[in-house]
């Protein structure tokens, strides 16, 4: 009887157990496509991504797709190389300037046909997300993952902030009291900084993302004028290299100080406690799980708190930056240079990534950081993993999205050359963003001009 | 009867000697041609024809994305070089910056090097050996091992400099000291020149030397007035390479500090501006239009270097020959 029951037992196991499989072990019964991904979910996420594409493939026998993750280092000029060859990848992860650039070129598809002939609800987007994915009306990529929490977030050291005095439950909420807390902590000699406060940045993207902590605006809301060498911008810039020279010694000690650092790698000085704040994105929780599980889960130690805004400027607030830059506002794009079968495997798998339980969803959800998708962020599991979920959704909520155009890259160069003399003292910061303004308007205008010209 | 049959055969192969002999004369310049055939196939494919077709594009608007023919603009991208585009002048200064250090300083290294390693003692295969090693490793590696070298502070220059008492430099991080690290780096790759050179020194006669000891020459006698001389066509042909390389340098400055060229873009080299054109911005017929104008400096450059190398290369007695 015994053994009656426990065959009965194996053969129902064996049964559950097939049913689990069987979309696993489902078999193409047409001809089967290869789908090259080209992408930057290195490190940890790489593993993750090959289980996303576990799961599409059981449910897409007839399309293998194929991982190909990319070095971060030399990152648009590869991307840019493969797109433009005869035989490009079959789906690519590129940012918004770089999907704008490759729209306008003719190197990419629009996928609104595909999303209705699929009938794909995306709706369940947040407008922002799904909103920087259009170029001249037309929708090229579906998001993953937010273009959101690129530039509001910090995460800090509470062991630094206690031991100088600060209260860690209450870090600096101001351009006023960062300075307060960089000034009290920075210890520098003649070889640099030894313990750093914390380092503004000192590039084009760095600015930008002040700016908006201080009132002001990049550009107009039709892409068309460039608003940055306002008194707001202006004395953003003043702020952020008074700063850095008077407080960091100024911008050669923090290349310096972050020289060979990689945060994603454990090799950086917020593992060290000679960092105590750092200007990072949302990425950074997953990082920090995967590098340093026993530090992620020490909530005692480090803390996450929203970019500071000018408190001196009365119309100044909390405020992030979406799709300006290239560490933002990622799609899955589709190359035009394949056949259209080839382009239909590849707009199931940029659905499956973009609005798929399965996908990006799960996918994001297992790095600790929020989705473009509504309904996935409301998982309540995500309060047991992201032990800052609360400060993520509010800083999401203060994410303010950038018009920008197909020559973004162009312009994004110019402004941190400017941005640069200003901190090197070549100029003040009221000429080199009125210089950076003149070269970038006609540039831009130029843009315009020629883009009109072609769609009269 | 066997004899006669003996010498018939070998009348017979004599002939056929000749006769090949008299055809592989005659037709000597289509066995030339064949033999040259390899190299000139790949010449006319791998050099020529880009060549061309690049001289084209640089007379066109090419962009990334252009599928159908690229529209022809005449002299456009070259009137932009010259009169808009400010990284043109300010990558050119940093490439001649680069070049007027880097070659001369990269020559003497290499040349003194080579005169130590001519020295007649014990074990010098195994110096020559170990200071031609640089030169085996990849330019990638050594690059990155240089620029742990080169970090303010943990790199072992800065950590030298403060043992003597000097002050550390930032060699990646200032403005002013990029050109300088670029160009020690340069250093590194002196091996290739300093084998060249040490085959020129074995060529030199011993019997110069001990002429000029008899007469009473000073090691710095022998030094000017026989090795410097009879090395010119050495130093002429290490020149020549040093400038067409110094000017085409890229790898390790993209790897060192960037495409953007390091701070206040101080590093930029022209061959990353010719970079950053075609795949930053996409702007091929542009970037085809900088590499015209860098092969046309080279171009003119070597030609006067030929030109002027008459009057300070030693080509033995060739000339007097001629007179």
């Amino acid at each position: 009887m015994k053994v009656s029951r426990l065959f009965g037992l194996a053969i129902a196991v064996m049964m559950l157990l097939s049913l689990g499989l069987a979309p696993a072990l489902a078999q193409c019964d047409g001809e089967e496509i290869e789908l090259e991904f080209m992408n930057w979910w290195g490190a940890h996420r790489e593993a993750l991504m090959d289980t996303l594409i576990g799961h599409f493939e059981a449910e897409n026998p007839c399309i293998k797709v194929i991982n190909q993750v990319q070095p971060w280092d030399n990152r648009a000029e590869l991307l840019a190389t493969a797109a433009a060859s005869s035989n490009p990848p079959g789906i690519i992860m590129s940012t918004r300037p770089e999907t704008y650039q490759f729209a306008l070129s003719g190197l990419i598809i629009p996928i609104d046909a595909f999303v209705e002939a699929e009938g794909t609800d995306i709706s369940v987007f947040y407008e922002g997300e799904i909103g920087l994915q259009y170029w001249n009306g037309e929708l090229y990529g579906l998001p993953m993952p937010t273009a959101g929490l690129i530039s509001p977030l910090y995460f800090y050291n509470k062991n630094m902030l206690r031991d100088a005095g600060f209260d860690p439950e209450n870090p600096p909420q101001t351009w006023q009291e960062l300075e307060e807390v960089a000034r009290a902590l920075t210890v520098a000699d003649a070889m640099g900084v030894e313990v750093l406060g914390t380092n503004l940045g000192s590039n084009g993207d760095a600015f930008v993302f002040w700016l908006y902590t201080n009132n002001g605006r990049y550009s107009s809301d039709d892409g068309r004028t460039l608003l940055f060498n306002s008194p707001e911008g202006v004395e953003t810039l003043e702020w952020m290299v008074n700063f850095t020279n008077e407080i960091n010694g100024g911008v050669e000690n923090m290349t310096d100080f972050f020289q060979d650092t990689n945060f994603s790698q454990g090799d950086h000085p917020f593992f060290d406690d000679t960092v105590a704040i750092l200007h990072l994105n949302s990425a950074a929780f997953g990082h920090l799980n995967n590098v340093a599980p026993d530090l992620y889960w020490d909530t005692d130690s480090w803390g996450v708190m929203i970019r500071p805004y000018n408190g001196d400027n009365p119309d100044a607030k909390h405020t992030g930056v979406t799709g300006y830059n290239f560490v933002g506002a990622w799609a899955y794009t589709i190359p035009a240079a394949h056949p259209p079968e080839k382009q239909a495997a590849a707009y199931k798998f940029a659905e499956f990534i973009g609005v798929h339980e399965h996908g990006g969803c799960e996918f994001l959800f297992a790095q600790n950081r929020p989705s473009p998708v509504k309904a996935c962020n409301e998982n309540p599991e995500y309060y047991e993993q992201n032990p800052y979920w609360d400060k993520v959704k509010e800083a999401l909520a203060t994410d303010t999205p950038v018009q920008i155009t197909p020559v973004q890259g162009q312009l994004a160069e110019i402004l941190t050359n400017s941005v640069e003399e200003a901190f090197f003292g070549v100029k003040s910061a009221e000429d080199a963003l009125n210089d950076a303004h003149a070269e970038m308007q006609a540039l831009l205008d130029e843009f315009w001009a020629e883009f009109d010209a072609d769609n009269m | 009867m066997q004899a006669s049959l003996k010498s018939k055969h070998v009348q017979h192969d004599a002939t056929r000697k000749v006769r090949l002999q008299e055809w592989w004369f005659r037709n000597r310049a289509l066995i030339g041609y064949a033999f040259i055939f390899p190299w000139f196939a790949g010449f006319i494919i791998f050099d020529a024809m880009p060549f061309i077709y690049n001289l084209y594009l640089s007379f066109t608007d090419y962009q990334i994305g252009t599928v159908s023919t690229p529209p022809w603009i005449g002299l456009d991208n070259y009137t932009e070089i010259f009169t808009e585009d400010k990284l043109f002048g300010k990558s050119m200064y940093n490439t001649l910056y680069y070049l007027g250090y880097s070659v001369p300083l990269r020559l003497i290294f290499a040349f003194f090097i080579a005169l130590i390693l001519n020295l007649r003692v014990r074990g010098m295969e195994l110096y020559r050996t170990l200071f031609y090693v640089p030169t085996v490793v990849p330019l990638v590696a050594a690059t990155v091992i240089f620029a742990g070298f080169l970090n303010t502070r943990y790199g072992f220059l800065n950590q030298f400099l403060v043992l003597i008492g000097a002050a550390p430099v930032r060699w990646l991080s200032s403005p002013d000291a990029i050109k300088p690290s670029l160009i020690l780096l340069s250093l590194w790759g002196f091996g290739a020149q300093m084998i060249i050179f040490l085959a020129g020194l074995q060529s030199i006669p011993d019997d110069l030397y001990e002429a000029a000891a008899i007469d009473g020459g000073t090691g710095w006698h022998r030094l000017f007035y026989i090795t410097v001389p009879l090395m010119t066509p050495t130093i002429f042909f290490n020149l020549l390479m040093g400038l067409i390389g110094g000017f085409q340098v890229f790898e390790q400055v993209f790897i060192l500090i960037g495409t953007h060229g390091g701070p206040l873009q101080a590093g930029l080299v022209y061959m990353l501006h010719v970079y950053n054109k075609a795949f930053r911005d996409f702007e091929f017929g542009y970037a085809a239009a900088l590499s015209v104008i860098l092969f046309l400096i080279i171009f003119v450059l070597t030609i006067l270097l030929v030109y002027t190398s008459n009057r300070w290369v030693f080509y033995g007695d060739a000339q007097d020959d001629e007179t």
